[in-house]
């Protein structure tokens, strides 16, 4: 949605195409699709009980901390940037919203209080990260890379030091529910069934055959998703957002006030990753300094396989969903058909390659302003 | 696109029942084996897993995590309940308070759980905080912590300044390992605890930690690695800074890597789990718990061997040393 006023000079491309370019074209749009796809069947068809309704949320279960680390990130990667302090930073959030919730519990305060405490300190300090990343790199023009690979360190750093290099457990129940009870439950057998809100009394046998379906993390995690792609393809805040990617000057010529844009998105990357990582400490009743560590190439993977150009200027919100399905599509299907999971580096990295040659054929085709539009 | 979302999201979340395995009763478990990290001392207990396996005529499903994270291990952990055709999960948990909620999602869903060489909780199965996995199979850490402690009291002469390299906080394993050295080392007036480091299971890590440690205190006479990574670490930061025999290491895991350190005077004593016997016993403790048996202790220490420069040819000892194919 560039107008001609942000992206001048556009590359004098034929609208003519031929049929292989317009193959190529329909495939940029779409093999991330047919690829999960193409899993999905391969996985069902071989594996021990990969198509079933407890793999499916297991799987929704496995990308929450990726998608919501992606997301942000895929903000920042539209608008020219990259965070590579999101990983450390879902860390430290973890381990301060646990602390938090640990300190006032024991206070006596109430569990439900004492969470939503935790849950606004974890992401205020993300955010607050964020608003370094953004500062620094918006108003001293320091290259993302450098700036959030430092404040990564530091995070890193005053996570140890926090949780005095051990973990901060002591969580009240209520708070391990929330990681790990559901909005739905499905019990199969006989008198079984759906159940809303409410965790059906069962026991013993019975409760083997329960399944959790869209546990809390997953709701949330939903939502923002939700409100992700609603900021970035409905609103003004999005277009800016591809017109700074795009061509920051242009941008600026045409009065997008693009510093402060880059200091929010900064700030909504590491607000994501602090949400996962409060999340974290719900799901595994503590904060962990590392709870990110793994994720952080995960989530980048997953942004980069969705689409999202490393140039800046395109992407979209849904591609990130898809690439994180993809990555624990695979994680979950090598499992199920007893290959060693290691493979899965193996493929991803050839995928993520193979997205970025999709993304540059794309544009050679259109050029790249058209395509950002 | 929210058509495409919602299309998404419904179609894995109510790809219902249709494929579910119908689990038949056959007589023989099937069991899956979950490590810490992909490292030589749970590849030996893995050789173990399959030797029993083979003996027993079960199936075993094995997935080594890449890296030493709650984040790594419970996604398998949960496919592993998702297959839903397996009855008894033998893990390694990496957290002892984080993987406590993971594990009872797999006791709900009717695997029962044993763990080995590390613990849930407190360890005490019995009447700690948690009592529902079958059974601990592992070292007694806390001892082999004492037992390196007094070995290098006793290659120091009970006097110097010692230095523990560990791998993560939280872990029931390292930690006891750290918690028996000090209590030794604290009994020996002369002897001075000056500081332990976590390389969160990374062997560069380690060297570099080692590093800094032996410049900043120039009189460190000992230090003990608590696992492969550390005490690999440990090995490399002493043999660059040319320290060999003036720095006494004692160290955890008779990995290859450690016994040619033995030999060359960079470690005076490796203390070696017996990781297979973990594997096997695990094995066997499933299967036993299959057919009925009710009486199977909480918790199982399978020992240590002492390797020394000494005794490290000798077969007796040799057979300790962690052999991966």
């Amino acid at each position: 949605m560039v107008s001609e006023a942000q992206a001048p000079s556009l590359p004098a491309t034929s609208k003519r195409r031929t049929t292989g370019q317009q193959a190529i074209l329909l495939g940029s749009k779409i093999w991330s699709w047919l690829f999960l796809l193409m899993l999905v069947f391969y996985f069902s068809w071989q594996g021990t009980g990969f198509f079933s309704l407890r793999n499916s949320q297991n799987i929704l279960v496995a990308i929450v901390p990726i998608v919501l680390m992606g997301l942000g990130q895929t903000f920042v990667i539209i608008a020219g940037g990259i965070d590579l302090s999101v990983g450390w930073l879902m860390g430290l959030s973890s381990v301060i919203s646990a602390l938090v919730i640990r300190e006032e519990y024991n206070a006596g305060v109430a569990p439900w209080l004492a969470i939503i405490q935790g849950l606004l300190a974890g992401v205020g300090v993300a955010l607050a990260a964020g608003l370094i990343n953004g500062v620094i790199v918006a108003k001293l023009r320091v290259p993302p890379f450098i700036v959030t690979l430092g404040v990564s360190f530091v995070a890193r750093g005053i996570g140890f030091l926090l949780a005095k290099g051990n973990i901060i457990a002591g969580q009240p129940q209520l708070a391990r529910d929330l990681g790990n009870e559901s909005l739905l439950y499905y019990v199969r057998g006989e008198g079984g069934g759906w159940y809303f809100l409410k965790k059906p009394d069962v026991t013993g046998a019975q409760l083997r055959m329960m399944d959790r379906v869209f546990t809390w993390p997953v709701v949330i995690t939903f939502i923002v998703v939700l409100v992700a792609i609603f900021i970035l393809h409905k609103t003004q805040f999005g277009r800016h957002t591809y017109a700074i990617g795009g061509n920051r000057e242009a941008a600026l010529r045409a009065g997008v006030p693009v510093d402060r844009h880059v200091i929010l998105l900064y700030m909504m990357s590491a607000g994501t990753a602090g949400l996962a990582g409060v999340m974290h400490a719900w799901r595994f009743s503590g904060g962990a300094a590392d709870a990110g560590d793994a994720l952080l190439m995960m989530s980048i993977a997953a942004v980069v396989i969705g689409g999202v150009s490393l140039f800046g200027g395109q992407g979209r919100v849904i591609g990130t969903v898809i690439g994180a399905l993809i990555l624990a599509v695979l994680q979950t299907g090598l499992i199920m058909i007893n290959v060693k999971t290691f493979y899965q580096y193996v493929i991803v990295g050839i995928i993520v390659i193979l997205a970025v040659l999709m993304d540059q054929a794309r544009d050679l085709i259109v050029g790249r302003a058209e395509a950002a539009a | 696109m929210f058509k495409k979302l919602l299309l998404v999201t419904v179609v894995l979340a109510l790809a219902i029942p249709l494929a579910i395995p119908v689990t038949a009763q056959d007589d023989k478990p099937k069991i899956g084996f979950l490590p810490g990290v992909v490292d030589p001392f749970y590849q030996v207990m893995e050789l173990g897993i399959n030797q029993a396996v083979k003996d027993f005529g079960l199936e075993v499903v094995t997935q080594f995590p890449e890296s030493w994270n709650v984040t790594v291990q419970t996604p398998i952990l949960e496919t592993y309940i998702a297959r839903g055709d397996l009855d008894y999960i033998i893990i390694a948990p990496v957290d002892k308070e984080q993987m406590i909620a993971p594990l009872e999602k797999a006791l709900e869903a009717g695997i029962k759980i044993i763990t080995v060489d590390t613990f849930l909780g407190d360890g005490d199965y019995e009447n700690g905080l948690v009592t529902f996995p079958i059974s601990y199979i592992g070292s007694d850490n806390v001892e082999g912590g004492r037992i390196a402690a007094r070995a290098l009291v006793e290659a120091l002469g009970g006097k110097g300044k010692v230095f523990v390299e560990n791998t993560n906080p939280g872990v029931s394993s390292v930690e006891g390992r750290a918690v028996g050295f000090q209590e030794v080392i604290a009994q020996y007036p002369e002897m001075e605890f000056v500081g332990m480091e976590y390389c969160l299971d990374d062997a560069t890590i380690a060297a570099e930690q080692v590093s800094a440690v032996l410049q900043r205190e120039p009189e460190l006479a000992g230090i003990f690695g608590v696992n492969v990574f550390s005490a690999q670490g440990a090995g490399n930061a002493v043999k660059a800074a040319g320290l060999q025999g003036a720095v006494q290491i004692v160290s955890y895991d008779a990995t290859k890597d450690a016994m040619e350190n033995l030999r060359n005077d960079v470690v005076t004593m490796v203390l070696a789990q017996k990781p297979y016997d973990m594997g096997y016993l695990a094995v066997a403790f499933a299967m036993a718990d299959w057919r009925g048996v009710t009486s199977l202790p909480k918790r199982v220490t399978t020992g240590f061997a002492i390797l020394t420069k000494e005794n490290m040819d000798d077969p007796e000892y040799a057979r300790f040393i962690y052999q991966v194919p």
